[in-house]
């Protein structure tokens, strides 16, 4: 199991293998963070907030030269988080309870792995894909996974956790995002999942400080 | 007509979040569903039924309907004056 | 290593428990109707004529929360049949919903709009990873518990989990599958992507319109040969295969040309080592939406042939069970194999124009199920099958 690269989103600012990309200033820092990288891809403003955070953090890391090689059923996304969708949920509820018509836009977006339907949509991987929901960021949820991608001839993983909680006034009160990208191999030993596992906690925490 | 359909161009930008793009930038007869016009798709398709009956009062029970109404500006336009 | 189906367990608006789901499939009793509730009842819906208490009530349980937990915790015992822990087994758990606590979390927006305060600890079953913990509670298992969220594919998807778990000696034993509500959300939500029939579902039906949604819970329980030694359960089928694609065309709507689809049950084949000409029934994910029903007909004709099995959705009598429905419809494919039935396609006339395929549809007892190959595409693209066979 070998870290590729990995990338973190969050209000603050956007980082790639731990280094500051773009600090970020806005309110909308979704949308000043999509400008800052020049992007051209004009179905991210229909995105929920979850499915817009992946999309930039996967964004920023095809800069590095193992995406060229990717073939298109060879990566397994593996997604998890706490809170699923709550975020949108909320707005879908206020919609038809508040704004009198149930949005379809926002409908779409009430399930947390639409977000991986989007990444494979925008990179046309028609590998597997899942999402998990746990209580908190689990290291050892995503090397489980990967073992078993491992042991069926898959040879690369993209993980991400990708959350959107909500305070008691319903405003985000954690939105983050950490993409990592894995070369898994059958061969990984129990202790050397254990130690990635061990890692992957140090690098997300590190990650979330400044 | 036109101040409707200039009305028209700003509640879509907004209830399709079109972020990247300006009333100016949609000329009333190009085909919103192709991609010489807007790129719409299936879903926006069905934010139009909602932006109808919510600001319109107009309501649509045939989503198939959707493709003649929702063509263009124009067509879209038209088909309000004929239903208000 | 040969993974056995031990136990089942259903709930639905056709049944409390596996044998009456069996006798309405028999009998082609439909349970869609119109709904019992504020928010269901203009609507044509497979809604169980219970409420929460009732349900506590009558199957004793312990949960009280959200009503996706008390379903699962229902089936999921059913599924258990009294089995408990063991020190020398490793047990396990995963769950699928997509619902989860909204109901819960409807009724307390609802409140929060008109006085602007938040009960917080009520909101706390609106996570999904909730049911997991209430089944643990229930069966009086400690051990791994996981919660999959990939929409109508979930129930499946826990089932491939814990097989591979399985099969890398993770676990020995394993409860799987899914649960969901019928609630306000879903059924505004499915009514706003126009893709819900006022009327009674048309599974694969060229004049179909939508589907109607439906709410109940499907586990089965699955071990290997060491707990089978331990338990002394009765198996009654094997899981042979399973697998999950990326459809990467839209976040709700099918490729026209199923390409997902067909990549899943493709490589759910493979993983079976069989070939299509060993499928004898398929349980399709057959929504009777246009998109659907269409995209899964070409994936269909395109592995199988021009020698289609039996095939049916039986959404016509359950609805749209969300991410149950994978569940629910492997206990489906338990029965057609163990009595040697397929079920019935209701509600069709006319095939559909452009594949020309025909579904059963009438429940008809048959020489043989070997096999059943069951689909649940779920939105995001999340395309998933499982196989099941005779033991």
């Amino acid at each position: 199991m070998q870290l590729i690269s990995s990338t973190y989103i969050a209000k603050a600012a956007i980082k790639k293998d731990g280094v500051i990309r773009h600090e970020l200033t806005e309110d909308n820092w979704l949308k000043e963070c999509y400008q800052k990288m020049e992007l051209d891809y004009p179905k991210f403003h229909k995105m929920d907030n979850l499915s817009k955070m992946a999309f930039l953090s996967l964004e920023l890391m095809k800069t590095s030269a193992v995406f060229d090689t990717i073939e298109d059923d060879t990566v397994e996304l593996i997604f998890a988080n706490t809170s699923a969708s709550q975020h949108t949920d909320l707005k879908f509820i206020d919609s038809y309870q508040h704004q009198g018509n149930p949005s379809p836009s926002l409908f779409v977006y009430t399930l947390p792995n639409i977000l991986t339907g989007e990444l494979a949509i925008r990179n046309k991987w028609y590998g597997e894909n899942t999402f998990f929901v746990a209580s908190e960021f689990d290291a050892s949820l995503f090397t489980e996974r990967m073992h078993h991608s491992a042991q069926n001839g898959k040879k690369l993983c993209l993980c991400g956790w990708v959350e959107s909680k909500l305070d008691e006034k319903n405003m985000p009160e954690l939105e983050e995002c950490f993409l990592f990208l894995v070369a898994v191999n059958k061969e990984t030993s129990d202790l050397a999942q254990t130690n990635f596992a061990s890692d992957l906690i140090d690098l997300y925490k590190n990650n979330q400080t400044k | 007509m036109s101040d409707l359909k200039e009305t028209l161009k700003s509640q879509i930008i907004e209830q399709l979040s079109l972020e990247d793009i300006t009333p100016a930038d949609i000329q009333n007869d190009a085909p919103l569903f192709d991609e010489s016009g807007l790129g719409l798709d299936s879903i926006d398709a069905l934010e139009f039924i909602v932006l109808l009956e919510t600001n319109y009062g107009i309501k649509i029970s045939d989503p198939s309907r959707g493709k003649e109404i929702f063509h263009s500006i124009d067509t879209l336009a038209a088909f309000i004056e004929n239903n208000k | 290593m040969d993974i056995f189906v031990t136990g089942y367990g259903a709930i639905s608006c056709i049944g409390l428990n596996v044998q009456e789901h069996f006798d309405s499939l028999l009998n082609e009793k439909s349970g869609i109707k119109k709904g019992l509730h504020p928010h269901s009842e203009r609507f044509l819906v497979g809604e169980i004529p219970l409420t929460n208490q009732q349900l506590i009530d009558r199957f004793q349980l312990k949960a009280n929360g959200s009503r996706t937990g008390l379903l699962a915790c229902i089936a999921a015992k059913e599924a258990f049949n009294g089995q408990t822990e063991h020190p020398e087994l490793k047990t396990g758990i995963i769950s699928g919903t997509s619902v989860g606590g909204m109901d819960i979390s409807e009724i307390e927006y609802r409140s929060f709009l008109k006085e602007q305060t938040h009960d917080l600890s009520k909101y706390k079953e609106h996570l999904s990873g909730n049911a997991a913990e209430e089944i643990a509670n229930e069966l009086g298992i400690d051990g791994f518990l996981n919660t999959i969220s990939t929409a109508c594919s979930s129930a499946a998807n826990a089932i491939m989990m814990g097989a591979r778990m399985m099969l890398q000696g993770q676990l020995d034993r394993v409860v799987v599958g899914g649960t969901d509500a019928l609630s306000e959300f879903t059924i505004n939500g499915f009514r706003s992507l126009m893709i819900f029939d006022e009327n009674w579902c048309r599974p694969f039906d060229e004049s179909r319109k939508g589907l109607n949604l439906g709410e109940g819970a499907g586990f089965i329980v699955l071990e290997n040969s060491k707990s089978l030694a331990i338990t002394k359960s009765t198996p009654l089928a094997k899981l042979k295969g399973w697998s999950n694609a990326s459809d990467a065309y839209h976040q709700t709507a099918s490729s026209p040309e199923g390409y997902g689809a067909t990549l899943s049950i493709t490589e759910a084949l493979k993983v079976a080592k069989l070939n299509p000409s060993e499928i004898d029934y398929i349980n399709a994910h057959g929504t009777a939406t246009p998109n659907n029903d269409l995209s899964e007909s070409q994936a269909i004709k395109k592995v199988f042939g021009d020698i289609i099995p039996a095939f049916s959705s039986t959404k016509a009598f359950t609805g749209h069970t969300l991410a149950a429905s994978g569940g629910i419809e492997a206990v489906f494919g338990i029965l057609a194999i163990q009595h040697g039935y397929v079920f019935a396609n209701l509600n069709h006339r006319n095939v559909i124009e452009e594949t020309k395929l025909m579904p059963v549809t009438k429940t008809m007892k048959v020489d043989k199920v070997r096999n059943v190959l069951s689909n649940s595409f779920g939105f995001g693209g999340n395309n998933s099958t499982i196989i099941l066979g005779e033991v």
